[in-house]
């Protein structure tokens, strides 16, 4: 026994003399050092309680030498393996499957896949790191075509955001890269992380494939957090492609003009009332829309109590849209109010919500043509069945112009792993 | 007589501030702060501080589930539940607000020697297991023990 453990003990050591080998000119491995010697301290103490008091301890940690070879500055050559000793990439996972009816006419009611997400995190120095966000969503449109035949159902792939971002300190951190626009609330709290928000769908304002808010941005952001005397002011400033040539999606490869788009977001979570968040944000850009040119300005404000007793959060935006070289101009608003409450009995499982939101487009409105006004709300309840997984159930009851009413039952199981 | 002298003693011991009851906010000896506001620390275990100074980033060590100063400091900082708290650094990583949750810690003897060795990093600890050498914070002005003092 005594011999195992101080066999174990002798690994450990000249583990983390290869660790130490492997990794010494970066400021990560003089932490991660730090950390193996006090668990090797740790083990060493443990060791000498399983010996009976007073057994001698284990000699000096630094007199231990390595026990194999260590290799050239970029990798680690260990029994005949070449083990690359780049970035460490933590991948953290999303999920949800669903269930659905509605009275609409022409849908039916069934299962549905939703969306696969993968979050990446890679930190590649102590200021920079790396995040990346790949869904695969079920569609019924995503497979390939052959001979003209209709697209099959399939997984559709996008990388939904990628960035690199330099923290120089708590005040200012730049990155570059493709987000979710952080012009809105809901588009950057839960990102694409069912199981992170309370109800089942996003808000439409807010919705993926949706036009009313270009979703997601590509470019560059600055951001950062100032004390302002217990305010916490928090800003991003950002310039970037606009909408790409369908208006629902970004400009990847590339913008289609030459003006670029820009935004300002500000929001505050004040010392004094923790759990507040409030802020509003300024976005700019010029849309295409065909031969026509239009300017678009979206003005946005939110407010948000994050606790869950309750959980309220309530946005609003308005979109105007001018016609370069022409009069007159279209406002469109839209907003929600969301309110949620997890009550107190029976382990704090469970949490009722409801929701109301609204849609204006004018008739004429000629960017967000086809996309009707809406009116509705929905009442559910989220039953978290572990810390990592939760089961929602949801009415929802929405109202469009000229159409009929429709209401529709919602069961979601949704998870991180 | 006796039986009210007890209670007496009793209620003295109750009123009279107790260090070992209250949990320590030790950090690193390198760490350019000996005085946070209760408001500032609440930021430094949200993550929404990250950085000491510009050359000192924060490494926040939390004891594992059930140890009394987790739920010390979930209670009175965090103000959430385990399951909150789990959710909340997981959303907090998904928004690229933070590269990593906090680091977690199994005794009050590991949180300390972590604290003394690694740069930059913030424990907490019951003020009775802090060991001498290492840098106690105060607390909107206050030591463990004093009046006043709010974690505990």
């Amino acid at each position: 026994m005594r011999r195992s453990l101080g066999w174990l003990c002798l690994g450990i050591l000249a583990a983390s003399g290869a660790v130490q080998a492997q990794t010494a000119n970066t400021p990560v491995s003089a932490e991660l050092v730090q950390t193996l010697l006090h668990r090797i301290d740790m083990l060493e103490k443990r060791v000498a309680e399983l010996e009976g008091k007073g057994a001698p301890a284990p000699p000096p940690v630094a007199a231990a030498p390595p026990a194999f070879p260590v290799g050239h500055d970029h990798e680690v050559e260990m029994a005949g393996q070449s083990i690359p000793s780049g970035p460490l990439m933590k991948v953290a996972g999303f999920g949800d499957f669903n269930f659905s009816g509605t009275d609409q006419r022409g849908t039916r009611s069934g299962f549905n896949e939703g969306q696969f997400t993968l979050h990446t995190t890679s930190v590649l120095s102590p200021r920079v790191t790396v995040f990346g966000e790949v869904t695969l969503t079920a569609r019924a449109d995503a497979g390939a075509t052959t001979g003209g035949a209709p697209a099959a159902p399939g997984f559709n792939a996008e990388l939904e955001r990628l960035l690199i971002r330099f923290d120089q300190s708590d005040y200012f951190k730049v990155s570059f890269g493709r987000y979710h626009t952080p012009i809105n609330y809901w588009n950057t709290a839960y990102h694409h992380g069912q199981w992170l928000q309370t109800t089942v769908s996003r808000p439409e304002m807010t919705q993926f494939g949706g036009r009313f808010i270009p979703v997601h941005f590509v470019g560059g952001l600055v951001e950062g957090a100032l004390p302002a005397g217990g305010l916490n002011l928090n800003y991003n400033v950002g310039l970037g492609n606009g909408r790409g040539p369908i208006l629902s999606r970004g400009g990847d490869s590339g913008d289609s003009n030459n003006h670029k788009a820009w935004l300002v977001n500000l929001f505050s979570k004040p010392d004094r009332f923790f759990g507040l968040q409030a802020g509003g944000s300024a976005y700019r850009d010029e849309v295409n829309v065909g031969p026509r040119v239009f300017n678009e300005w979206i003005t946005s404000g939110h407010v948000v109590w994050h606790k869950e007793t309750p959980e309220l959060i309530a946005e609003v935006a308005n979109v105007n849209h001018t016609e370069v070289g022409r009069p007159g101009s279209f406002n469109s608003q839209a907003y929600y109010v969301q309110f949620a409450y997890r009550l107190p009995w029976a382990k704090q499982l469970w949490k009722p919500y409801y929701r109301w939101e609204y849609i204006h487009i004018p008739r004429t409105e000629p960017v967000f043509a086809g996309v009707p006004s809406l009116a509705g709300s929905l009442v559910g309840i989220r039953y978290d069945i572990t810390s990592f997984a939760a089961i929602k159930m949801e009415y929802r009851n929405q109202r469009r112009p000229g159409l009929p009413r429709i209401n529709g039952g919602f069961l979601q199981t949704s998870f991180t792993f | 007589m006796r039986r009210v002298l007890i209670l007496l003693w009793l209620w003295v011991a109750a009123l009279v501030p107790s260090a070992a009851a209250d949990i320590a906010v030790v950090v690193n000896p390198g760490v350019p702060v000996n005085d946070l506001s209760f408001a500032e620390m609440r930021k430094v275990l949200l993550g929404d501080r990250q950085f000491w100074s510009p050359n000192l980033k924060v490494t926040l060590l939390i004891r594992a589930p059930v140890a009394r100063e987790r739920d010390t400091v979930l209670k009175t900082v965090y103000q959430m539940t385990e399951a909150q708290f789990r959710q909340y650094w997981i959303g907090k990583v998904f928004r690229a607000e933070a590269a990593g949750g906090p680091r977690i810690i199994y005794s009050n003897e590991e949180a300390t020697q972590m604290a003394a060795s690694m740069p930059g990093s913030i424990a907490f600890v019951d003020a009775a297991q802090v060991p001498k050498g290492l840098k106690t914070l105060k607390i909107d002005g206050k030591l463990p023990g004093e009046a006043g003092y709010r974690l505990h």
